[in-house]
């Protein structure tokens, strides 16, 4: 019996010991495509260690699904020597951990409360990166007409006519945001509305649901790409300006807390508009879903990019 | 219903191939939970022999904490650690936030309490002049200790096994201190809920049936030694 | 101060809820010597031999051992490792008998090759080297008794306490036990205080007695002189009644 509680303890002792401390390698779970790294070899030789090397990374649930920083982030990590840690929360909570100084740098695609923030004095600089675009996905019958609406505030109207379900993410993530800016411009409020349900969760779940109810949804491209193989719904409306997701990396201003580490997320900026990594960007998908989901856009002005 | 075979046979497929993936998530959880409960069991036999037996003003109110940090809600407990581990906050120096010490200590908080109240309530059920006994044959303190431990080994047992439980399958905390940060702070209760919000069903349930296969395992062994009929 | 005695108090008093539950100005246990404390239930004997045990600290008084002051605050282990103390219950632990008789050896840092040959020695002479193995909780009360005993006996102390050490046990177990333990204890030399409420077991082990009522000491002397004292014996009449096995309740109904 003693044995046994010495065991335990020993056991439990010797785990603390084996804790991992330092960055292991970047994996990716045998369901995920493996990084693609190759076009690294563009990128500046790898520094000395920096002195502050930990770099903390505020970005979207769905910017992290889409598995793209699984890919760039270990680049960025061996030709810097810094170690990122990507936190993947809501965008309402990657924004005010960045004003809070508990993030370096801030990776998010939603454009307005970006401005906000920025306006307050939050972040140094706000680079374009690169954006994707989202898709009104809806059942193959299209009940409500919306194949061949105009735009995505027309396709919206024509779902609130005909009272046909939908589902919105619902948990302000910038997905939301986005679906909530379309309403807005087609002078609708569908709160509270019986055929308008929040999920209130991730992406996939929300499809699910849609699917589930054969009710139209706002969706990420990459996301649906990933899933559609699952669902029996289809793309009725795309390519709309509104349908944009435009995405900004902000590095986090140290005036708002002398710990944040300024260098590091200005450093982590400057990567993701490299044109080596824009390049990397450029193609990832295109091996997984037979077109790439993003497009880089670093350097052109916001009013230039299209879908 | 298909769903669910076919993440059995995802979860086989798993383990059997030593997805290093996998393994490294697996391998996170157990040697984060085993510490904290390890870390528990420290703090919390002692201390709750020490309520169970002594009597001072306020027993009873600490006694009270005890019982209500059994029943604390994880996600409250990563969020108050998540704050006082924020770099603005006053244990930002120790740079613990989004690393497995930080969800150790999370877990720490939620399994302490636990143990400390079954532990009050397992001595408690022992024969009060026990305790006379042990001292008149002359024992220490920590000698004293250890034999109303062996005493009571039983439900003591049972509180490894329910404070392990508890830390094991909790998601709140670990989400919220860890950051759920691949190869460094995904365990598999947060890799689970990351699949399932991504829609990669038969990946979360097959996480999810690793996840019960483990705890299984965990409490076999403890309720083996727990059942054991030993004379000697 | 009588530097012969291995263990005296003086003064001591023991105060609960505002009343003096045991108030001794002055006892002292010679060596070698068996010493009865008697009186009714509620009397304070228990509470006296804790004091002894350095279980409990008098709120006021001294209690010295082999003539050097000790107090149950400060580091009482030393001393108490020099007497055994049995229960009214045999508060036996979950383990062996063999286990459990062991314990006052290993607690002390006992070598295992000692600790087995002297519990071996002790389980023989209390006739229980059959249940060695055996768990703890499936023996009978007499033999749990007889293990309890050995327990005490094995640790060879200076000073062995019992506090009614017969109480729970059937008519021929106590006999047995009566007759068996005084040979052992005299072989010993053991200095022995006996608490009890029962006259035969007291005339069985002890030669000297002192008398508590209501925490106090209302006599001392040789055992015969001070039972009738104690209260504890039947009125004249009732002969017959010394001779049937002792009851506390029964007892208790008596004298009240």
């Amino acid at each position: 019996m003693r044995v046994l509680f010495w065991l335990v303890g020993a056991l439990a002792l010797v785990l603390t010991a084996c804790a991992p401390t330092a960055a292991p390698a970047r994996p990716a779970p045998s369901a995920a495509p493996a990084p693609a790294a190759s076009a690294a070899t563009a990128l500046p030789t790898p520094a000395a260690r920096p002195a502050n090397p930990e770099v903390i990374l505020a970005t979207t649930t769905s910017t992290q699904d889409s598995g793209l920083l699984d890919v760039l982030i270990p680049v960025f990590e061996s030709a810097t020597g810094y170690q990122v840690k990507p936190i993947a929360v809501g965008t309402g909570q990657a924004l005010a951990l960045g004003a809070r100084g508990e993030a370096d740098v801030v990776l998010v695609h939603a454009p307005e409360a970006e401005q906000e923030w920025m306006a307050a004095g939050n972040g140094t600089t706000r680079l374009l990166v690169m954006h994707n675009d989202f898709v009104l996905l809806g059942p193959a019958d299209d009940p409500a007409g919306v194949r061949g609406a105009p735009s995505a505030e027309a396709g919206f109207a024509r779902i609130a006519q005909a009272q046909a379900p939908f589902v919105s993410r619902g948990d302000d993530s910038g997905t939301h945001k986005q679906e909530q800016a379309i309403w807005q411009k087609a002078a609708f409020d569908p709160r509270g509305q019986a055929w308008y349900q929040e999920a209130g969760q991730g992406m996939g779940a929300t499809l699910n649901i849609a699917n589930e109810k054969r009710a139209y949804t706002l969706s990420d491209r990459g996301t649906y790409l990933a899933r559609q193989s699952g669902l029996q719904l289809d793309i009725v409306l795309e390519g709309a300006k509104a349908l944009l997701n435009v995405y900004h990396v902000m590095p986090v201003s140290p005036t708002k807390l002398p710990k944040v580490n300024a260098a590091g997320g200005q450093a982590f900026a400057d990567f993701l508009v490299s044109p080596a990594t824009q390049e990397v960007i450029g193609q990832y998908g295109a091996d997984r879903f037979g077109q790439p989901l993003f497009v880089p856009d670093a350097g052109k002005r916001e009013d230039e990019v299209s879908g | 219903m298909d769903v669910v075979w076919s993440a059995v046979v995802q979860a086989v497929r798993l383990i059997a191939s030593g997805d290093p993936e996998v393994l490294r998530v697996t391998a996170l959880s157990l040697q984060v939970s085993l510490t904290a409960t390890g870390l528990s069991l420290l703090v919390g036999v002692p201390l709750g022999t020490w309520l169970a037996l002594a009597r001072f003003p306020g027993r009873r109110l600490l006694l009270g904490l005890v019982n209500t940090g059994m029943g604390m809600p994880p996600v409250v407990a990563g969020l108050v650690i998540t704050v006082l581990l924020w770099r603005s906050g006053p244990l930002g120096e120790l740079r613990l936030l989004y690393t497995p010490t930080a969800i150790v200590v999370a877990q720490f908080v939620l399994a302490a309490p636990i143990v400390t109240g079954l532990t009050v309530a397992a001595m408690q059920q022992l024969n009060p002049r026990l305790r006379l006994q042990i001292l008149a044959l002359g024992a220490t303190r920590w000698q004293l200790l250890a034999l109303l431990v062996r005493e009571a080994r039983l439900p003591l047992l049972a509180a490894i096994m329910a404070g392990f439980g508890a830390v094991i399958s909790e998601v709140g905390a670990s989400m919220m201190v860890g950051g759920n940060i691949p190869g460094q702070t995904r365990v598999l209760t947060t890799a689970t809920v990351l699949e399932t919000s991504k829609g990669n069903f038969d990946l979360a349930l097959a996480l999810g049936l690793l996840l019960l296969v483990l705890i299984y395992a965990v409490n076999l062994t403890l309720t083996w030694v727990q059942q054991r009929e030993r004379p000697l | 101060m009588d530097g012969a005695a291995l263990l005296s108090l003086r003064g001591v008093q023991v105060r609960r809820g505002g009343r003096t539950i045991l108030d001794v100005p002055a006892l002292d246990v010679r060596p070698h010597e068996a010493l009865a404390v008697v009186g009714p239930n509620g009397a304070g004997k228990s509470t006296l031999l804790q004091v002894m045990a350095l279980l409990l600290a008098p709120d006021a008084g001294e209690v010295r051992f082999q003539g050097a002051p000790v107090d149950a605050r400060r580091n009482p282990v030393p001393v108490r490792r020099r007497m055994a103390v049995v229960f009214q219950e045999p508060l036996l632990f979950d383990t062996s008998v063999f286990a459990n008789v062991a314990t006052g050896l290993r607690l002390r840092g006992g070598n295992r090759a000692v600790v087995r040959e002297r519990v071996a020695l002790w389980l023989a002479r209390l006739g229980i080297a059959h249940l060695a193995g055996r768990a703890a909780r499936t023996l009978s009360a007499g033999e749990a008794r007889r293990a309890s005993l050995a327990r005490a006996l094995v640790l060879e102390p200076e000073l062995l306490l019992l506090d009614e050490p017969f109480g729970a046990l059937d008519y021929p177990t106590r006999q047995a036990l009566l007759a068996e333990l005084p040979p052992l204890l005299a072989a010993a030399r053991t200095t022995t205080v006996l608490v009890t409420h029962d006259p035969t077991e007291a005339r069985a082990l002890a030669t000297r007695a002192i008398a508590l009522h209501a925490g106090r000491v209302v006599a001392e002397g040789s055992l015969e002189a001070v039972l009738p004292a104690a209260g504890l014996l039947p009125a004249a009449g009732n002969s017959l009644r010394a001779l049937e096995p002792a009851d506390p309740l029964r007892s208790r109904a008596e004298i009240e």
